[in-house]
């Protein structure tokens, strides 16, 4: 249908179908993306997808190899653990921990960070740069070396570990909030919402926030990677996850005492966290250069 | 200059206060006794009980005893560890260079390899070559280390047998220890076999050492292509072209310090991830450094010894990092703070 159209472009796409279009441009970034979304699913509905119980030990079936080699069976897809426990299960049932929790981490320190950013950033003279050189210092101790001392305190498990790597990630978001509100504040749209009266709280929720959640995003992605790492490195080390949770990085260290008969209970879980780090950076790559270049076409 | 100097010597001691504060209040928050976990000793009777109270001043004010605290800690004094009753300040000064040895070479690999590499694919932009180094960065980064490791270790240790599993070096080397540093120890010693030695040595390194540079070439990488690319796009930069310089005469005269100076910040905030991942490398493959030691603690709960260690690790990183802040600061005055990842 012909239509009479006064500008150049037929539609206009909101800056979201802007960056949308742009991401899409990428196929390894839609790749990712796609990868990503398996990993969303399987977090969310690993009960359905799971053929077996995690928990259940089949003593017929010990070390059983994945579908592939000679002696695997397609009963046990990715084969069997020293318990005889079936991989493909736990594997489904580990990423949902590992991609859960971090995921959620993520979210808590996105609130967190954001909330305490903005403070920082509204704050002036030495209440301001208390708190910022603070954060700095947090900032740079390495996360292991807060969650050994949070697990000193209140031991292992799942949920410690999670409070140490958000203790962790918490300072990058207060500090790159700090700096957007920081230079946002000096414009010019700001000082005209004071000059109508705006509180500063206003002025943050209304005016900066907006302009400031693509940035918040990307930053996001970077910490999904590493609460990502860092959880499955925890459990890897039987600092987080106990037994009967499942975690990647806790299954890992247990196919670690049969490496030698059984190279693929290691081989497996370490892909699995591989490929979930990868689906997660991929995207966050592909959404930087989107929003870098969603203006130039 | 001397402004700046006396700022970060001051966020340098008041960051020192507080982690000394920190690991002073640490025992009384640990599970068990208190007086355990500051002495490392089991109390077997009210008498001893006393008496430890009486050597570690718990029974006087809490400024006594922070005073009592600081003042061991300057005069080596730092307690015996709960598990095995040794001396924690003999087992940091021999841990502690082992783990900077490793950090010293991963960071230097990373430096030798990343940084060329990012210049090249910064560069060429959009070519084959670009494409190659940053899928290997985006690679390189999204592996987790200890599975890196395990990778490194089936297949070079177990499969073809060429590199050995753990450890330092061969124990047939009786390498009396000067430094704590391996290669230095060596050359300092007087065995007769030094060139096997340092042979033995080398092979021990390369996979740990390898496990650890590959996530942190990865981001050298990044850091590095991104920043030259940005500079490339300067308005100095057209000016030159403009002006008839080659590409290289551009690239060396113009480009390249431009492009450096950001990735020392960045390499500060980096310093972290680097030592978590040290650390973990350090107990796959059993070298001696103070990651390894801090988490078989956690795992006898030698409460002594985490207090003591972490202390010790935390204080390295934070003054890494605030030198490297300083240092950035002091030759690139124009800018502001250490600017936040954009990566």
């Amino acid at each position: 249908m012909q239509r009479f159209s006064l500008y150049q472009e037929e539609y206009h796409p909101s800056p979201l179908i802007n960056v949308w279009l742009e991401f899409k441009r990428s196929h390894i970034a839609l790749a990712g993306f796609i990868l990503l979304v398996v990993f969303l699913i399987i977090a969310i509905l690993a009960p359905i997808l799971a053929p077996y119980d995690p928990q259940l030990q089949n003593t017929n079936a010990i070390l059983l190899p994945p579908v592939w080699e000679p002696n695997g069976t397609v009963g046990h897809l990715l084969g069997t653990d020293s318990l005889g426990r079936d991989v493909f299960s736990r594997l489904l049932y580990g990423s949902r921990t590992t991609f859960g929790s971090s995921l959620l981490i993520v979210v808590i320190s996105v609130f967190i960070g954001v909330g305490l950013g903005a403070l920082a950033g509204v704050l002036s003279g030495v209440r301001s740069s208390v708190v910022n050189h603070l954060l700095d210092s947090i900032m740079s101790i390495p996360t292991l070396l807060i969650a050994i001392v949070i697990v000193a305190i209140m031991g292992t498990g799942l949920f410690n570990a999670m409070l140490a790597i958000t203790l962790a990630l918490i300072p990058q978001f207060v500090h790159q909030t700090r700096t957007f509100v920081r230079s946002e504040l000096q414009k010019d749209y700001v000082l005209l919402d004071r000059l109508d009266g705006a509180s500063s709280m206003r002025i943050f929720t209304h005016s900066i926030l907006p302009g400031m959640v693509e940035l918040i995003v990307v930053q996001a992605t970077i910490a999904l990677s590493v609460a990502i790492l860092d959880i499955s490195a925890l459990g890897f080390l039987n600092l987080a996850a106990q037994d009967p949770s499942i975690e990647l990085g806790q299954t890992l260290s247990q196919g670690l005492e049969v490496a030698y008969v059984a190279p693929w209970l290691i081989i497996l879980p370490g892909l699995f966290i591989f490929l979930m780090v990868l689906s997660v950076n991929v995207v966050g790559e592909g959404l930087r250069s989107a929003l870098r270049n969603r203006l130039q076409h | 200059m001397l402004k700046l100097l006396v700022r970060y010597l001051n966020l340098m001691v008041l960051t020192i206060f507080a982690l000394v504060l920190l690991s002073f209040f640490l025992p009384f928050l640990f599970p068990g006794d208190t007086l355990t976990n500051i002495s490392g000793i089991v109390a077997q009777s009210a008498e001893q009980r006393a008496a430890l109270e009486g050597v570690y001043q718990l029974d006087k004010s809490v400024f006594h005893q922070f005073a009592f605290y600081i003042e061991s800690l300057i005069t080596g004094n730092w307690g015996i560890s709960l598990s095995d009753r040794a001396n924690l300040y003999d087992d940091i000064q021999l841990a502690f260079p082992a783990t900077l040895e490793l950090v010293a070479y991963a960071l230097f690999v990373s430096i030798v390899i990343g940084i060329p590499l990012g210049f090249l694919s910064g560069l060429k932009n959009h070519n084959p070559a670009d494409f190659s180094v940053v899928t290997f960065s985006i690679v390189g980064y999204s592996f987790p280390v200890f599975w890196l490791a395990l990778i490194f270790i089936t297949i070079f240790c177990l499969q073809l047998e060429w590199l050995p599993l753990s450890g330092r070096i061969d124990l047939l080397f009786d390498v009396p220890v000067n430094t704590g540093f391996i290669l230095i120890d060596i050359a300092l010693s007087d065995i007769s076999n030094k060139y096997d030695a340092y042979l033995d040595a080398l092979r021990h390194l390369i996979l740990p050492t390898a496990s650890v540079a590959i996530v942190t070439t990865a981001l050298f990488i990044r850091f590095t292509r991104r920043s030259i690319m940005d500079v490339m796009k300067k308005d100095y930069i057209v000016a030159a072209k403009s002006r008839g310089f080659t590409q290289s005469q551009i690239f060396f005269k113009h480009a390249f310090k431009n492009a450096l100076l950001p990735i020392l910040p960045m390499l500060a905030l980096q310093v972290s991830t680097l030592i978590t991942n040290v650390m973990i490398i350090e107990t796959i493959f059993s070298w001696p450094g103070v990651g390894r030691w801090l988490i078989q603690a956690i795992y006898q709960q030698d409460y002594p010894a985490i207090r003591i260690g972490m202390l010790i690790v935390s204080l390295f990183v934070m003054s890494l990092t605030i030198t490297i802040e300083f240092i950035t600061r002091a030759i690139d005055p124009a800018r502001e703070r250490a600017e936040s990842a954009t990566i």
